[in-house]
């Protein structure tokens, strides 16, 4: 059997005394396609951090690609090869134009300019955002700023996508895009989110956030 | 609160020009790559609270807050004050280029005067932290006005009535200023202590 | 809020490569601040005068910013007259009016305003983006433009931040008046937008390590310097040199 991508063994969080999540085990397997839900302040975002490295785990061991990661410089490497939309959309799009905060990520991992800009377009063809390239990020709706921060996140073309609350704020006609994208182009994500019918259209699998345990 | 352009001599404007280079290039340096978004989100917050204007009796001021904004980021108030600076000249055309120096130097240099002396009292009791506050902003805003006078009469000794009756308007300003600085330190107190780290 | 109203538009000056504008700019700002008397600041404000009928921004607008920009130098007119030490003296009864000193202020009020247009039709018609930009290729430190980005990046979202914030406390009877609940409550406001942002500051930082953040933003957009533009930038530097040595 593979590696999984993922794996999770025995970590524990708190921040402070309040302990979010409690000794929980999680693996994920390329090809895998799971829904993670679970009551507001049930440590789904924290988890995903934790995934990300942008909060380390007080006890616990991550691996991910087959490989320890404990420190900041280990998880250099898992950015670059999972991607993660955030819950605001303005935080992840700090860019002046949607064109330069596509780019962004790739020019970071050293594509040339004419090269990021083909990936670009792709991008926004792909997720049938064309057209959007020149326009200002801060001036779009909720659900345009969740399909160019989605962009930003296929850009990097990662293996492995990790959601947060991709849905949310987000209108009909805008999520059947991101479904659509989903089901067509991405094999393996975690999606945490609160609604079930997005969930129904998306993933195979559901596990619950409870009480800083994991119930499958 | 600024000069306009135009009314400044070289001299003057060299020397504030030279001070705030100096003040920035320290700044700068000591902003790590982790805290650039700390410093601009921060001078975005400050620049929308210097839009709010308190009533003081019949007429309002504007809120300045460099004493505040100094305690918070230390030497990264230069560039913090430098961009809100710059931005005002592009929307609104207050201030302008020549005098970017002198008006970033007379509101960042007592912010950071500021946080080196104050910064000590915010670690302190409730009331100690309210009183650090408050003083940080009276100084800070009384000594900002000090420095355009100075600026002014420097440039033309004649300026010294309108120079001395900007510092006189500024004294009930700052002490609102204070009064306002004190509170949100001591609501930062309770809610987010390591902002005042 | 709408900030960017004077750079939307179609004119020449709308057009011009920023590199170019706020280089003239430059020189037009300092050879004017420089100047002195009243002849030279003339010429200066009627060439500001040109760059602004060059711009085509709408009048009413333009005449607001210019009255509220002249508030400080109403406040030196308010004094500088009567101070200035200077003969001869026109006296108005008990009060004496120096003509030196009247020719003082009406030279800064010229420079001024001359500087004030000037901003107008040339910084202000650009985008703030495209300025920083242009920051950027006039060699201005990579770190001090991204904070201006991001600066001003955030400063909509903040706003908004702060109306609704406003509009809650205003719904709960809330009256600005002169005492210590007013300032309290001003200062939880402050300290409540403080403390959002802190967070988001936190957050962006996580977004952007995600990305492979190293400090800095890569250009992507790269001016392209036209004919016009640099036709423009010769004569413009050409006048401007031309009224400072006359002075």
């Amino acid at each position: 059997m593979k590696a999984p991508l993922i794996s999770l063994k025995d970590i524990s969080f708190s921040y402070g005394d309040r302990k979010v999540l409690d000794s929980i085990n999680l693996e994920i397997y390329e090809g895998e396609r799971i829904g993670l839900i679970g009551s507001n302040g049930a440590g789904k975002t924290t988890l995903l951090y934790l995934i990300m490295g942008l909060l380390k785990p007080q006890k616990g061991a991550i691996e991910i690609l087959g490989k320890g990661r404990t420190k900041e410089k280990d998880f250099i490497e898992v950015r670059q090869k999972i991607g993660f939309l955030f819950q605001d959309s303005d935080n992840q799009l700090f860019c002046p134009t949607v064109k330069e905060d596509i780019a962004f990520g790739p020019l970071n991992l050293g594509k040339t300019k004419k090269e990021a800009m083909e990936i670009v377009r792709e991008t926004c063809k792909i997720l049938g955002i064309e057209g959007f390239e020149d326009r200002v990020t801060y001036k779009l709706s909720g659900g345009e700023k969740r399909l160019v921060a989605l962009a930003t996140v296929i850009a990097m073309k990662p293996l492995c996508f990790i959601l947060d609350e991709p849905s949310a704020g987000v209108d009909e006609n805008n999520v059947e895009k991101i479904v659509k994208y989903l089901k067509n182009n991405a094999k393996t994500y975690l999606i945490a989110s609160h609604d079930r019918e997005f969930l129904k259209d998306t993933v195979e699998k559901i596990i619950t956030l409870e009480k800083g345990k994991i119930k499958y | 609160m600024h000069i306009s352009e135009g009314v400044l001599s070289a001299p003057v404007l060299i020397t504030g020009a030279v001070l705030s280079l100096g003040g920035l290039t320290l700044g700068l340096k000591r902003i790590k790559n982790e805290d650039i978004p700390k410093v601009a989100i921060l001078s975005s917050a400050f620049f929308i609270a210097s839009l709010i204007h308190v009533p003081i009796g019949p007429t309002s001021a504007h809120l300045v807050l460099n004493g505040l904004l100094g305690m918070l980021l230390g030497w990264g108030a230069f560039p913090s004050i430098f961009v809100a600076l710059i931005l005002q000249g592009i929307l609104f055309q207050f201030g302008g280029l020549t005098t970017l120096g002198v008006n970033t130097f007379s509101m960042a240099m007592p912010a950071v005067l500021s946080y080196y002396v104050f910064k000590g009292f915010l670690k302190g009791g409730k009331n100690i932290a309210f009183l650090g506050g408050f003083l940080g902003g009276v100084f800070s805003l009384l000594l900002a006005a000090l420095f355009i006078s100075l600026a002014l009469i420097e440039t033309e000794r004649s300026f010294t009535a309108v120079a001395g009756t900007l510092l006189v308007m500024h004294i009930p300003i700052s002490i609102i200023e204070g009064i306002i600085t004190g509170f949100v330190v001591v609501y930062l107190k309770k809610v987010k202590p390591e902002a005042l780290g | 809020m709408h900030l960017e109203e004077f750079s939307e538009g179609k004119s020449f000056l709308h057009r011009t490569d920023p590199r170019v504008k706020i280089l003239i700019f430059a020189l037009f700002s300092l050879t004017c601040a420089l100047s002195s008397g009243i002849k030279i600041p003339a010429i200066f404000l009627a060439y500001s005068f040109i760059l602004l009928a060059i711009a085509n921004l709408r009048t009413k607008s333009v005449f607001s910013r210019v009255l509220i920009a002249n508030f400080f130098i109403a406040f030196i007119w308010l004094f500088i007259p009567f101070s200035y030490q200077g003969n001869p003296y026109m006296n108005l009864g008990p009060i004496k009016i120096s003509y030196e000193g009247l020719k003082y202020a009406l030279s800064i009020t010229l420079k001024a305003n001359a500087i004030i247009i000037a901003t107008m039709a040339l910084i202000s018609t650009s985008s703030v983006f495209s300025l920083a930009h242009a920051m950027l290729h006039l060699k201005m430190p990579k770190k001090i433009v991204t904070i201006f980005f991001l600066f001003y990046r955030y400063i909509t979202v903040i706003h908004e931040e702060y109306t609704k914030i406003r509009k809650a406390v205003a719904l709960r009877g809330f009256v600005p008046k002169t005492n210590i609940h007013t300032y309290k409550t001003y200062a939880y406001i402050i300290g409540g937008m403080l403390l959002k942002s802190y967070e988001r500051a936190e957050e962006i930082y996580r977004a952007m390590l995600c990305r492979g953040f190293k400090g800095y933003f890569p250009l992507v957009e790269h001016f392209q310097l036209r004919k016009p533009d640099i036709i423009f930038g010769i004569i413009s530097a050409a006048v401007i040199i031309l009224i400072g040595v006359n002075s």
